[in-house]
């Protein structure tokens, strides 16, 4: 027994992580894996074991088409991010000189993340509507007369909001990675005789590439897996393979096509964390 | 083999998973149901009166439903799918039968609503029919000089950008009619791809594909559409409540009909709270509640003459039972179902 008692902290220390895994991570993608291989038969399904869904994502050319869609809008969600975040955190890190000012900033960007993922989608819709803000500026601003029904329920307006919403995730470790930086070598590097522009690209770029690449990876990810954004503000052509999850779980009452799916979606998401895994550790052992 | 065995501990594991969640409340109803049917202006008085207390989850659709009871266990006491829906919900054994005896107008409510066969398994009553109307086609007055008449306008190409509609199987029905098959419920195969292909062909031309009540009146409200689907009555009046000018048409293609039914789900321990519920909204209270604030037509016209002028009364088509089988009134599509859900997935996939 005193045995047992002394052991109480291992015991925590390794079970709670240990439950975690089987709890929430081992049983519900079991599950999901064990309900791809069902089979769909009215009124709902029965248990199988046959390729049947996966072949189906094959075959069927509407799912590879919403696979390579939501690729597209996460690729140009990243793209966007890293454009806005990276001169957003360098000039935190490097041209700020108030430190108050500085945490402002900082916050600026993280404090949406504090509120309601929804609202701040809907916001959007407010905005870029035919009658919304946007139009209405433009209008007073003379640039167009008629109000323009462009820039609401396209993918656009998709990548305007997850651009929007996660932005945080790409700015975040890009200021990690650039606070990082030592700034001696930024110096060292303008002794040397390059100007600032080859320093951030000879320099700091290079060397805040891990932050990059963990800001892609976040917001692709999040991206790849979202449907509120087409739900909300996308248009007729903005089904995204989320969406499609939900509509086979939901409406289809396909639970066995949608794990499948939802598979496939996992795969695609481990694939990208693992590359990304790799090209960091590369990049901090080559850095050094 | 050893996958065999390891899917039937799976198997094992889900059904412990699903058959654990049942939270059924005593003395409280959950309802999951249609906007409006579940109304503060007579669920308040209801609650004093009965003791029992209601909650209400809303669905946008009737494929809700299924998904919710299946995946939510035992959480809901009552449920409110349209005719097309309820026998699903009998196979899929989520409903339990009702004792009409202890429906007090039951026999007030219209001889083919009662006799409605997607309502019964063998002897037994599944159903008590609530609500019924068409599913019309409504623009924005003040947008058409010559109004439109028939559901090809919806794939007018000058109406680009201009126009909605629900995001539903039932868009199949919608370009089957447009393609002039009219056995909208039975289509075959050919039939639904060319559903499939209209709709493709219409897709450029939506602005968005509502989903609920509220997001087809916001679409007007904020000027985005001016021609959409609609359910008759409901969405039109709120909007015109808000000075929005509309007109509802009955599109020369003919109207879908759809009737709501209320069903008690399987295993329910609030029985006593459901029937008083139900019997609540087939008297004169519920039912002119319902008809006045979704513009309904209602089951029980007994009840409808209590609070309805003689002119409303015919405007709802209360005076002609018939008139509901004028409408192509939704049906089961049985194992065909799939055949019309897919089709719209892939329109939407497009």
């Amino acid at each position: 027994m005193r045995h047992f008692y002394r052991n109480i902290p291992a015991v925590l220390v390794l079970g709670i992580p240990f439950v975690w895994v089987v709890l929430f991570m081992l049983i519900p993608y079991g599950v999901i894996a064990t309900y791809s291989f069902w089979e769909k038969k009215y009124p709902v399904f029965i248990p199988a074991f046959q390729w049947g869904n996966y072949q189906m994502l094959l075959a069927d050319p509407q799912y590879i088409k919403v696979l390579l869609r939501t690729a597209k809008i996460s690729i140009l969600v990243s793209i966007a991010s890293f454009l806005i975040a990276y001169p957003f955190a360098y000039y935190l890190v490097y041209r700020c000189r108030s430190a108050r000012v500085r945490t402002w900033l900082y916050m600026a960007v993280v404090a949406p993340l504090w509120i309601s993922y929804l609202l701040r989608a809907y916001v959007w819709k407010t905005i870029l509507g035919t009658e919304g803000v946007l139009n209405s500026f433009l209008i007073w601003t003379g640039l167009v007369d008629t109000p323009s029904p462009i820039f609401l329920y396209n993918q656009f307006s998709m990548v305007v909001t997850l651009t929007y919403i996660f932005i945080p995730f790409m700015v975040m470790p890009i200021y990690t990675a650039l606070e990082k930086i030592p700034k001696n070598l930024i110096e060292a590097s303008a002794d040397l005789g390059l100007g600032p522009w080859r320093t951030l690209m000879k320099v700091t770029l290079p060397m805040s590439l891990p932050g990059v690449v963990a800001g892609f990876t976040l917001t692709f990810c999040l991206s790849f897996g979202d449907f509120v954004a087409p739900f909300l503000v996308g248009g007729p052509d903005g089904n995204l393979i989320a969406n499609v999850i939900t509509t086979q779980f939901g409406s289809a009452l396909n639970w066995p096509l949608g794990s499948a799916l939802s598979i496939v979606m996992l795969i695609v998401v481990l694939t990208i964390i693992s590359l990304s895994d790799r090209f960091e550790r590369r990049g901090t052992a080559g850095g050094h | 083999m050893k996958i065999g065995e390891r899917t039937s501990i799976y198997a094992a594991l889900l059904g412990m998973l699903l058959s654990s969640g049942t939270a059924h409340a005593e003395g409280t109803l959950n309802l999951l149901t249609w906007e409006g049917y579940a109304d503060p202006s007579y669920v308040t008085q209801f609650e004093k009166e009965t003791g029992c207390k209601v909650n209400a989850t809303y669905v946008g659709s009737n494929d809700d439903f299924a998904p919710k009871l299946m995946a939510g266990g035992g959480v809901y006491d009552l449920i409110t799918p349209s005719l097309d829906t309820t026998k699903l919900m009998i196979d899929l054994d989520l409903v339990e039968p009702i004792d009409t005896a202890k429906i007090a107008e039951w026999n007030n409510i219209y001889p083919n609503l009662r006799a409605l066969e997607n309502i019964r398994k063998g002897d037994d009553v599944y159903g008590m029919p609530y609500t019924w109307g068409a599913i019309i086609m409504m623009y924005r007055t003040d947008a058409f000089k010559t109004p439109p008449t028939s559901i090809s306008d919806l794939w007018n190409p000058e109406l680009k950008g201009k126009i909605s509609i629900w995001d539903d199987k039932s868009s199949i029905y919608l370009a089957a009619r447009k393609n002039g098959d009219m056995n909208i419920y039975n289509l075959s195969d050919e039939q639904i791809a060319a559903a499939r292909k209209a709709l493709e062909e219409q897709k450029p031309l939506v602005r968005k594909y509502w989903t609920t009540a509220g997001e087809l009146v916001d679409l007007y409200k904020s000027g985005e559409i001016v021609l959409s689907n609609t359910w008759a009555g409901n969405m039109a009046s709120i909007l015109k409540r808000e000075g929005i000018p509309m007109t509802e048409f009955i599109p020369k293609e003919g109207a879908e009909g759809w009737v709501d039914i209320w069903m008690m789900v399987k295993g329910t321990p609030n029985t006593d709270c459901a029937y008083k519920y139900l019997n609540m909204q087939l008297s004169a209270v519920g039912q002119c509640a319902i008809s006045q604030i979704n513009t309904n037509s209602v089951a029980n016209p007994v009840a409808a003459k209590t609070c309805m002028t003689p002119e409303r009364f015919a405007e709802l088509h209360q005076d002609d039972p018939t008139y509901l089988d004028k409408l192509m009134v939704w049906q089961s599509l049985g194992d065909r179902y799939e055949a019309y859900a897919n089709a719209w997935n892939a329109v939407k996939a497009q």
